[in-house]
């Protein structure tokens, strides 16, 4: 009664499915935000009768094998990064990415964080940090009597300070982009983190060839869909049912097998 | 036992069989590209004691619907799904294998690979690797590679003359003898995948005639264990 088994493959896999679906929809408001999907694929086959396989002296092939599978497995969780809605907050230190690139954030532990949720804020002492309050590579800071800040698309800085008529560089974003982006691992709190499947990183400032540009002003909504998310969901319910169906069904029947005499 | 009841409890072990590959194909109702597989039965022709032909149920085997399944849209510009006859070829260390899921990713290497890791092959069996610095990546209907620095490369599709013949490893990856030739009627379609195509209302139908058969064999076998019994015992008894 491998069918048991089976079954239970294939209720596990709809489950994590829908743990999946149900974490994307909780992040419909979470601010650049990348929509997942489970990618399953089938377990091992055991051939009963290999295709291919010689049916008589005469060299008879047989056409088709006996091929049972062993139900299925999760291969990925994989994000899709395609690019959030610009979402305008009038905000002069949201900033959102209009292409490939992530910010650069300190960790408090020494290593570099990435990220494209660009709703930054100042720490005491004038710095940009993060909401979290981790500054922003390379660190930039706004004079004291700073009174405007303008950010261009390609990442410059630009402070206009009590007094002064012309505002003033005082820093330059730059961006990180990865050979293999779905291969960052995520930290929480919107932070990617680098990996070995990641790649390294190049940097460079933004609007450079393979770099997104920068949009003041603005931030990246979630790209999480909540039509095609409740569609998914429908889906995997009723695969999880069908899936304890069998189990149910192959239940039945093992108590038919008992009742033989 | 008896030759009737050998030939229920031979059609009870091909439905409990074929429950096992009914499950299998539920189970994989969300696996990118997976194809329905269906059992055929066949007679098993034997005597009995006085030259009567009785026929046994057996299995012929597990053919597997070559039908496409549904193609959904995940707006990922590596999810790549077939619309027509084709497979990708993909480099693995067992040798080369083909697969209809066309959910891939860049590696760290720039290559483009399967969620195994394994390189995707171009048409003339070399990995695909995107340059460095390149921007979107946009996949033509005939598998041609191209980002903004320029074409890349030309993923390779290929058919075969018997799909049948085909062996399906983990994974959904197949591994054949027959020589791979280059698809002609095979596209591509960018950011999309092809889902399975297992047909619940039919399965759960076969699942449900599955249960009921094997409750037919038991009442046949009950009933012809009773008649044993009942005959045993009326010959008993004119002794």
């Amino acid at each position: 009664m491998r069918a048991l088994n089976i079954a239970a493959t294939g209720m596990l896999a709809q489950q994590l499915n829908v743990e999946v679906i149900s974490n994307n929809i909780a992040n419909l408001n979470t601010t650049a935000f990348k929509r997942q999907r489970a990618e399953f694929q089938d377990l091992l086959y055991q051939d009963q009768r290999p295709v291919g396989a010689q049916s008589s002296d005469n060299g008879n092939l047989v056409p088709v094998g006996v091929q049972v599978g062993s139900g299925v497995k999760a291969a990925a969780i994989y994000r899709i990064t395609e690019q959030g809605t610009m979402l305008n907050t009038n905000n002069p230190l949201d900033m959102a990415i209009q292409g490939r690139g992530y910010f650069q954030v300190q960790m408090p532990d020494g290593t570099t964080a990435y990220t494209r949720a660009g709703s930054f804020q100042l720490s005491a002492t004038g710095e940009i940090v993060t909401a979290d309050g981790y500054i922003v590579d390379p660190g930039i800071t706004l004079p004291n009597n700073t009174v405007a800040v303008t950010v261009n698309a390609s990442g410059q800085v630009l402070a206009q300070i009590a007094g002064q008529t012309t505002p003033q560089t005082v820093g330059q974003f730059q961006l990180a982009a990865f050979p293999n982006e779905g291969g960052l691992e995520q930290l929480g709190g919107n932070l990617l983190k680098e990996t070995p499947a990641s790649g390294s990183p190049t940097t460079g400032n933004p609007g450079a060839t393979g770099f997104g540009q920068l949009q003041q002003g603005f931030v990246e909504t979630s790209n999480v869909n909540v039509v095609s998310e409740i569609t998914n969901l429908i889906t995997a319910q009723r695969a999880y049912e069908m899936n304890s169906k069998v189990i149910s069904t192959v239940d039945s029947m093992s108590q038919t097998l008992t009742q033989m005499q | 036992m008896n030759d009737a009841s050998s030939v229920a409890l031979s059609a009870q072990l091909a439905v409990l069989h074929q429950t096992d590959v009914i499950a299998n194909n539920l189970a994989n109702l969300s696996t990118t590209g997976f194809k329905a597989q269906h059992v055929a039965f066949t007679q098993y022709l034997s005597q009995t004691s006085d030259g009567t032909p009785i026929s046994y149920v057996q299995e012929a085997g597990t053919a597997r619907d070559p039908s496409e399944g549904p193609i959904t849209q995940t707006s990922n510009p590596l999810d790549i799904a077939i619309r027509g006859d084709g497979y990708f070829t993909i480099q693995t260390p067992l040798g080369e294998r083909f697969t209809r899921n066309g959910h891939f990713q860049l590696d760290a290497d720039r290559q483009i690979v399967t969620s195994q890791g394994y390189p995707v092959l171009s048409d003339n069996g070399s990995p695909v690797v995107i340059p460095d610095g390149s921007g979107e990546i946009t996949i033509g209907a005939d598998g041609s590679v191209s980002t903004n620095q320029g074409s890349v490369s030309k993923i390779g599709i290929v058919s075969f003359p018997d799909q049948q013949a085909m062996t399906e490893t983990a994974g959904g990856l197949y591994t054949t003898a027959q020589v791979p030739q280059p698809a002609t009627d095979a596209k591509l379609m960018q950011g999309s995948i092809e889902g399975s195509n297992v047909e619940p209302i039919i399965e759960i139908t076969r699942l449900l005639s599955a249960e009921r058969n094997v409750d037919y064999a038991k009442t046949f076998i009950n009933a012809e264990a009773t008649q044993v019994s009942n005959a045993i015992d009326r010959l008993g008894k004119t002794v």
